[in-house]
């Protein structure tokens, strides 16, 4: 155990109605750390949030925080507090009374000192002169904040967010990653965030954590997980990706799409059967005979701040991110360094990535 | 724990409502008259109940005014309801108030209210003052359960049909009935099982020669000792509760037949 | 389509059928056999205060008995799962399918001096209890009668309750018990009051119950209106007065209830 290891999930399994969520998942979380929980809906990544929680039992496996065995502690006992996915905000009591609620209930704290750390939290989550609202005439954007300020005024040493952005317009989302990422540092606690939105996971985290069908697939800082994921899922699921079947025809050699390349890779079977991921933004545009592949021009979308391009080579397509402009029908050449060539194991057969895409 | 504790609570509340239903049916197989002593197993109540023409009369009577009265007031109250939402805000309010009047009015109020008017206006008491009467507080439930269905009704849907070539009539015939079918239907079962089950109103506007049902019954109780009152209970209870299965047993095969057919398209 | 005419058949219908009638219940309460201007008829009324009184007290307790009795299973309900609480749902309506005369007429087979309870004490050497002809066999058949329209709203109330909502109140430091003081109770209140509204407003004014259940000892105001329309005493416009009364302690009754739920509102304006 890392001597910061706050929370500690040791082989935890859930079943709900003979389905299976979580196969026995090991995780530790250390203090004063963002973690994120990414992944596709049913992977099991609220279910893990809902344990620590304190709102699930597992059905095997132990929960410790601070070293102290969790299971079956009730929530209202836990040093932990939660942002619900929809805020789940007392529609009876107004913005002042949600964010006193677990304070009234907790301690026997005077009047003034209840009112001077509501202040105080009003003032970290910038709704100050909202107290006398009422929860139900708020934006999206401010139930939130009331949401966060309401478990935060509690000085939990562990946040809880359960998707928190999910229901808001996308740059009110991009203003609060950012200004989660501030309370975070500002209030120095661990945050445990789910997602399963990569870029808010790649945006905010210290350590991401990406899951599929219950189990944990990748931990990792966001540039490890962009960078070197461990299998086309994690790739395809972090960002945009070409995933090619390839052979893996000896250390630092690889044939895909009919050309044998250099890679940085070894350790591989000989002649076995991989995955190789490149990042659409990692092919160099050339002139058509001077790349390693040539290939035409399908389509080529703009999307801000670069060019989509989708280029046809034999049977193959490819997404090419580049801020050039090229015609449809154009021919180009496209090259990859050694280094921008990520190599995989096949994924074992029931988590068929292709399927997965598709869905 | 307390899963035992609830669900002895639960028990014992279900047992206040049912046992004395249960004892009325136990004894309407009772041979002897006594209602507290038992004497033998007999069908003889409910052969007297079949023999017995007073009953079978109101019987006919109720079912007459029921079916006339709900449909009067399902007719008038969805006409009412589609009209009312059309309005303007501060009419529509006011006159769902007055809607709500009926509703929250005490029966006996508006039994005695009705009795006056009926008396004033020199309409003989019979078939026509409860058939009045029954409409009159039909009204209330029919546009009360048509409204939320209006309500939820996409205001689009109607100006989409228009757009596509209905005139008014045929959009309102094709897309907005359609929309609020399942309230209208609410609406007059709700009016007519309270018309079937009305007491307190049409006791004071019905008169001595019209007799529905439940008029009938609180007439037999009177008079102590009546045991075809038994079966007669018997009789409502086994229907009531067919029913009652017969409506839940379809609405759960038509949720299966739904949630198979969403799987199939998934 | 913006008709409004539609609504035209119903207006005139509940101007004529409603309106008109109460104001004529309001014209006979304030005029004598002869039609001239009186207040005699309140007069009257005053003469039966302790029925008045009588009605309220009794309509009281067997609200607050329903409340009690309704409250807990209501919440247990709304805790089921979808499909136990489709069952029991129908179980708590089929007996209001039952015409209420014969649900009241039941009870008097069970209260009777020779009935089927003072038999099985009779076995124990007990009894016989008077039971019938009392006011507590009145309360029993509001309670008995009115249990439903108590139960429902509330169950609808709570089913809506998010659970989010109890999981927020765990996570923020609330027991069971604090769960239901600072959330269900207060989110629950819209259902109570309907609930009160629906079980007062019968049990107040019913004058069957009380015949069959209370006999003649146990008047209700509802006997007392029945009686001058329908009985020897024929008076209606002492009965119209005496429905004026009733309407009077409906409204104070639901501008009570209103008045709660708007404090409850008005306490979190305040802060």
């Amino acid at each position: 155990m890392h001597k910061n290891t706050l929370i500690s999930l040791k082989n935890i399994s859930v079943e709900f109605d003979g389905e299976k969520i979580l196969n026995g998942i090991n995780l530790d979380i250390n203090d004063k750390e963002f973690v994120t929980l990414l992944g596709p809906s049913g992977c099991g990544k609220t279910t893990t949030l809902r344990i620590i929680g304190g709102f699930i039992d597992p059905d095997q496996g132990d929960v410790f925080f601070d070293g102290v065995r969790l299971n079956g502690v009730p929530p209202y006992k836990r040093h932990i507090n939660t942002v619900f996915q929809r805020y789940a905000l007392f529609p009876h009591l107004n913005v002042y009374e949600n964010i006193e609620f677990g304070l009234k209930i907790n301690k026997k704290l005077p009047e003034s000192e209840r009112k001077a750390l509501v202040k105080e939290m009003l003032a970290l989550v910038n709704l100050k002169g909202f107290e006398l609202r009422k929860v139900t005439q708020l934006s999206g954007g401010q139930q939130q904040r009331v949401a966060i300020a309401r478990a935060l005024v509690n000085h939990p040493r562990v946040l809880l967010l359960d998707e928190p952005l999910g229901a808001l317009d996308l740059k009110l989302r991009k203003e609060m990653q950012i200004e989660l990422k501030r309370i975070q540092q500002r209030l120095n606690i661990t945050f445990i965030y789910v997602t399963h939105d990569q870029e808010e996971a790649l945006t905010m985290s210290d350590r991401v954590i990406v899951m599929k069908d219950g189990n944990i697939l990748q931990i990792g800082s966001p540039t490890d997980i962009y960078n070197e994921p461990v299998n086309a899922f994690v790739a395809d699921f972090i960002g945009e990706s070409n995933i090619l079947d390839g052979i893996m025809h000896e250390d630092y050699l690889v044939e895909f799409a009919g050309k044998k390349l250099e890679c940085v890779d070894f350790g591989f079977a000989k002649k076995e059967a991989v995955d190789v991921v490149i990042r659409p933004e990692d092919w160099k545009i050339s002139a058509s005979e001077q790349g390693q592949f040539s290939a035409i021009v399908d389509s080529i979308i703009f999307k801000g701040v670069h060019w989509e391009i989708i280029a046809k080579h034999d049977d193959l397509s490819f997404m090419i991110h580049t801020t050039q402009k090229y015609e449809v029908g154009t021919s180009i050449g496209m090259s990859v360094v050694p280094e921008d060539i990520h190599i995989m194991h096949k994924m074992p057969p029931e988590g068929d990535s292709k399927q997965e895409e598709e869905a | 724990m307390s899963k035992w504790l609830s669900r002895s609570y639960i028990g014992l509340v279900l047992t206040f409502l049912y046992a004395p239903i249960f004892v009325l049916i136990l004894y309407s197989f009772n041979q002897s008259k006594s209602r507290g002593h038992w004497t033998g197993f007999s069908l003889r109540w409910y052969e007297k109940l079949f023999h017995n023409d007073a009953i079978l009369n109101a019987f006919m009577t109720t079912l007459l005014v029921a079916v006339i009265a709900s449909v009067i007031a399902t007719v008038l109250g969805t006409a009412a309801a589609i009209g009312i939402h059309n309005m303007r805000k501060r009419s529509r309010t006011a006159i769902m108030n007055i809607t709500y009047l009926p509703v929250i009015n005490p029966e006996i109020v508006m039994g005695v209210s009705l009795m006056l008017l009926f008396v004033l206006m020199g309409i003989k008491f019979g078939l026509i003052t409860l058939i009045l009467a029954h409409i009159t507080f039909n009204l209330p439930y029919v546009i009360l359960s048509v409204m939320p269905k209006l309500r939820q009704m996409d205001h689009y849907l109607f100006e989409a049909a228009m757009d596509l070539g209905c005139t008014p009539l045929q959009a309102f015939m094709k897309v907005t009935l359609p929309e609020i079918m399942p309230g209208i239907v609410t609406g007059f079962l709700m009016a007519f099982t309270f018309s079937l089950d009305d007491f307190n109103i049409s006791y004071f506007v019905s008169g001595d020669k019209f007799q529905t049902l439940p008029i009938l019954i609180y007439s037999m109780t009177r008079k102590r000792v009546s045991p075809e009152i038994n079966a007669l209970s018997a009789i409502i209870f086994i229907v009531v509760l067919l029913v009652l299965i017969l409506v839940n047993i379809n609405d759960v095969r038509r949720e299966k037949e739904l949630r198979k057919k969403e799987d199939a398209l998934r | 389509m913006k008709v409004k005419a539609t609504a035209s058949p119903y207006l005139l219908w509940m101007a004529l059928f409603i309106i008109i009638p109460l104001g004529l219940v309001a014209y006979f309460s304030v005029t004598d056999r002869l039609g001239n201007f009186s207040l005699e008829n309140y007069r009257a009324s005053l003469a039966y205060s302790p029925v008045i009184f009588n009605s309220i007290w009794l309509a009281i307790i067997a609200t607050v008995i329903c409340l009690i009795l309704a409250y807990p299973l209501a919440y247990n309900f709304s805790r089921k799962s979808a499909n136990h609480q489709r069952t029991l749902i129908l179980l708590i309506m089929l007996p209001m399918w039952m015409n209420f005369l014969l649900r009241t007429y039941a009870w008097m087979t069970l209260l009777e001096n020779n009935g089927l309870i003072n038999r099985f004490f009779g076995l124990f050497g007990l009894g016989p209890f008077e039971m019938i002809n009392t006011s507590g066999a009145v309360v029993l058949g509001m309670v008995y009668n009115y249990l439903p329209f108590m139960i429902l709203p509330l169950y609808s109330v709570m089913t809506k309750i998010d659970h989010s909502l109890i999981e927020a109140a765990q996570d923020l430091g609330c027991n069971s018990i604090q769960v239901l003081k600072n959330v269900i109770i207060p989110l629950s209140m819209p259902g109570v009051t309907t609930g009160v509204t629906m079980v007062f407003v019968p049990a107040v004014s019913t004058f069957v119950i009380s015949r069959m259940l209370g006999g003649g000892s146990n008047m209700l105001i509802g006997d007392l209106i029945e009686m001058q329309f329908l009985g020897n005493a024929y008076n209606p416009n002492l009965g119209s007065a005496l429905s004026m009364v009733l309407m009077v302690i409906i409204l104070i009754c639901m501008a009570l209830t209103n008045m709660f739920e708007g404090v409850e509102e008005k306490e979190g304006m305040l802060l």
